[in-house]
């Protein structure tokens, strides 16, 4: 699926339920970096947030090339969703971002990690395109 | 070569892991890894990678080379990133479908413990490989949540 994107409504289920996302970004220089993420917030049909909480590799990269690749897993729904994105804002303030501070604390005290998290800003996504894969093949 | 404490980790501790490539126009694209080895030089790493992954794959990795590889132990959070070149594939051999089977059963058992979900449905989610990609080390970066994340651990940054 591409242009006149719609994000499938299933899918906003399998951003809250709770399994780790994975974020592929790519340096100016060109290096690919893979972070394995505990959350995805859906914004709306089009478009997703990611958090910045550290000033770490990803939210470097997405400032310089703007391009990501994020996945999610719906273990019990055997389905994987791999999302091509691209960075467009950030937020530092309003619903969006309280909305993910919330889920963030909570991730973190469900996980023994409360405090480590602080979000810094709701780091906004237009999805570009987007594929599910079936799990329930044994082997596609 | 590969810290022992990171080869003691790849060996032993890690229960998932996912690569990344980026192609020609610098766009990033996700692989997961079914399973991964190191070989015996202690600086070339094989992951196995099933076909449902392959798009922008060998393209990428013929294009620049860049290959990364993220490894969890899902519990602890403990990660590693490994960066490197793209050293070649291969079809996997038997020793490719053993690392295999050791992650799924680490996976399983450790989703399970997590999330409840059963062990053979979690094993079932992780494909099995279909495809080798050899890439050597050339950096290691600590993943693992915190204020630490990000900092190099090979080689070691100066101080």
């Amino acid at each position: 699926m591409t242009n006149g994107l719609k994000l499938p409504h299933e899918i906003r289920a399998v951003m809250n339920n709770g399994l780790p996302a994975v974020v592929v970004t790519c340096s100016a220089d060109g290096v690919p970096n893979a972070t394995i993420i505990s959350h995805v917030h859906y914004v709306d049909e089009s478009h997703i947030a990611l958090s910045f909480q550290f000033f770490n590799k990803t939210i470097r990269n997405v400032r310089e090339n703007p391009h990501a690749c994020v996945s999610l897993n719906d273990l019990m729904g055997n389905m994987q969703w791999i999302l091509d994105a691209q960075y467009d804002h950030s937020e530092a303030e309003g619903p969006i971002f309280d909305e993910m501070d919330m889920r963030i604390e909570a991730i973190a005290s469900a996980s023994g990690m409360s405090g480590i998290f602080k979000l810094r800003a709701a780091d906004i996504y237009r999805v570009k395109s987007f594929r599910s894969l079936n799990h329930a093949a044994s082997n596609p | 070569m590969i810290p022992g404490m990171i080869l003691k980790f790849l060996q032993d501790r890690g229960t998932i892991a996912v690569s990344g490539t980026r192609d020609t126009q610098r766009v990033p694209h996700i692989h997961y890894v079914s399973g991964w080895d190191v070989e015996p030089d202690h600086q070339t790493i094989r992951c196995t990678i099933n076909r449902a992954y392959l798009e922008h794959l060998l393209s990428s990795l013929e294009d620049n080379g860049q290959f990364s590889l993220t490894v969890e132990q899902i519990g602890t959070h403990e990660t590693y990133q490994l960066k490197g070149n793209y050293a070649g594939t291969a079809e996997p051999n038997a020793a490719d479908f053993a690392a295999h089977q050791r992650m799924k059963d680490r996976f399983g058992k450790a989703v399970n413990l997590l999330f409840g979900i059963p062990e053979e449905h979690c094993r079932a989610y992780i494909w099995p490989p279909n495809v080798v990609v050899r890439f050597s080390v050339r950096e290691i970066f600590l993943q693992t949540p915190g204020p630490g994340a990000g900092h190099r651990v090979f080689p070691p940054e100066e101080r």
